[in-house]
């Protein structure tokens, strides 16, 4: 749980609090990592890549939440991870970068 | 024949009203360019080329294609024959089709990236021109960024597979155009994977650098800046700027040189890389970096590679 002023998005919301939960990254929509689906409440949301957020996707309620402000109390689930690989769970690197 | 240096990179955006701000108030490059489908064009102060970034609206962030100027239009017929001869399909374009271009060759790296071969631009002269030049021009905006440097490109990497495309990308950098190797990281049980590479065309420690990653895609794209005191002013800018941070100033310990990434907003990775690190040359000893400190090799002074490295890029 963490507040979120209506000018912030959810990720900047989230790190002025000191909190983590959503994978933080580019910032910028680009990336990725930030994917999670809204679960209750109202948001509005800047333009985010195409490439991790599908038009059916957004239709279910899944943005980026570097693009995404509140407008009310919001619930959601987290979807993104820091791997580009996300149906592999993040474990040690076996070698370096991967 | 030989590649000269990096000549542009096409970067797609998200919003480009948004990425003109940051490519011209932020980095302090200026507009030279519009194209008829409104692709804008920029250069730095410092070159002297019609532009050296290329911005493409789009509803996606990452790179289109990597541009390198080559020493003369003879060589793009060399260039197309060995590329050819490597078994890489390359499409000769006609002048014009790069705008302010002349003919340029277009192909795939091995590990996926578009690349453009090019001899000629239009020319415009660096903003303190070539006759009696003061050091540095009035009126710079943002970080002031002198220019273009580098480009890291991600390359797909699974040793488990047998794939890396890390080591075919720098195979054929090294065989057909020429580059040289400056520093690698070798990695697995016996340090005999090539997981990462930095390549010189020039005498800077690198020219383009090959990262292995899960999927193919672009890390980003380095300015120059001059000392150690641009960087943290060039730090200044972004933060009053509300531009997001990936890594505050810190050295590579590969390369030597200082860094700062941070991102376009459209998270594109952008970094700002000043000091010339030391005189890269072909009979330079390549420099290694075991898996074990492979974290002081990206970032020397944390000592560890940050989550993002290998997993926030477009
Ligand atoms: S942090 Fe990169 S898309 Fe949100
Ligand atoms: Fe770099």
């Amino acid at each position: 749980m963490f507040f979120c002023r209506e000018d912030q998005h959810l990720l900047a919301g989230m790190a002025a609090m000191g909190k983590r939960g959503i994978p933080s990254g580019c910032h910028g929509g680009g990336c990725g990592v930030c994917k999670v689906r809204i679960l209750k409440g109202e948001i509005d949301t800047l333009v985010m890549s195409r490439k991790y957020v599908s038009k059916t996707e957004r239709l279910n309620g899944v943005v980026l939440a570097c693009r995404t402000f509140p407008r009310s109390d919001i619930r959601l689930e987290v979807i993104g991870k820091m791997s580009k690989n996300v149906l592999k769970p993040v474990a040690k690197k076996k070698y370096g970068f991967v | 024949m030989s590649v000269l240096r990096i000549g542009h990179i096409n970067i797609r955006v998200l919003d480009m009203d948004a990425a003109m701000n940051h490519y011209v108030n932020v980095n302090g490059m200026v507009k030279t360019h519009e194209d008829a489908a409104g692709n804008m064009y920029l250069k730095c102060w410092d070159e002297w080329d019609k532009y050296s970034v290329i911005l493409s609206q789009s509803d996606t962030a990452g790179m289109n294609h990597i541009a390198y100027k080559v020493s003369s239009d003879a060589a793009l017929d060399d260039y197309k024959k060995s590329i050819a001869e490597y078994g890489i399909d390359v499409v000769e374009e006609d002048a014009g089709v790069l705008e302010c271009v002349g003919r340029s060759l277009r192909f795939n790296l091995p590990s996926g990236h578009e690349m453009r071969l090019y001899a000629e631009k239009e020319f415009m002269g660096t903003d303190v021109g070539s006759t009696n030049p003061d050091p540095w021009p009035d009126g710079l905006k943002g970080a002031g960024v002198h220019w273009l440097d580098h480009a890291l490109l991600m390359c797909e990497l699974n040793p488990e597979e047998a794939i890396n495309k890390v080591a075919e990308a720098t195979k054929f950098m090294i065989d057909v155009l020429g580059f040289y190797l400056v520093e690698q990281v070798m990695v697995g049980p016996d340090g005999d994977i090539q997981a990462a590479t930095w390549l010189s065309c020039s005498n800077t420690p690198h020219d383009i650098a090959f990262v292995g990653g899960p999927v193919m895609g672009f890390h980003h794209c380095a300015f120059f800046l001059d000392s150690w005191s641009d960087v943290l002013k060039a730090a200044d800018v972004m933060s009053k700027n509300r531009v997001k941070i990936d890594v505050t100033p810190q050295r590579h310990g590969i390369t030597r040189g200082y860094t700062i990434y941070f991102f376009d907003p459209s998270g594109n990775r952008n970094e700002t890389f000043a000091g010339l690190g030391y005189l890269a040359q072909p009979d330079r000893p390549v420099t290694t970096w075991t898996e074990d400190e492979l974290g002081a090799g990206i970032f020397y002074h944390t000592r560890e590679l940050n989550e993002a490295f290998t997993s926030v890029y477009t």
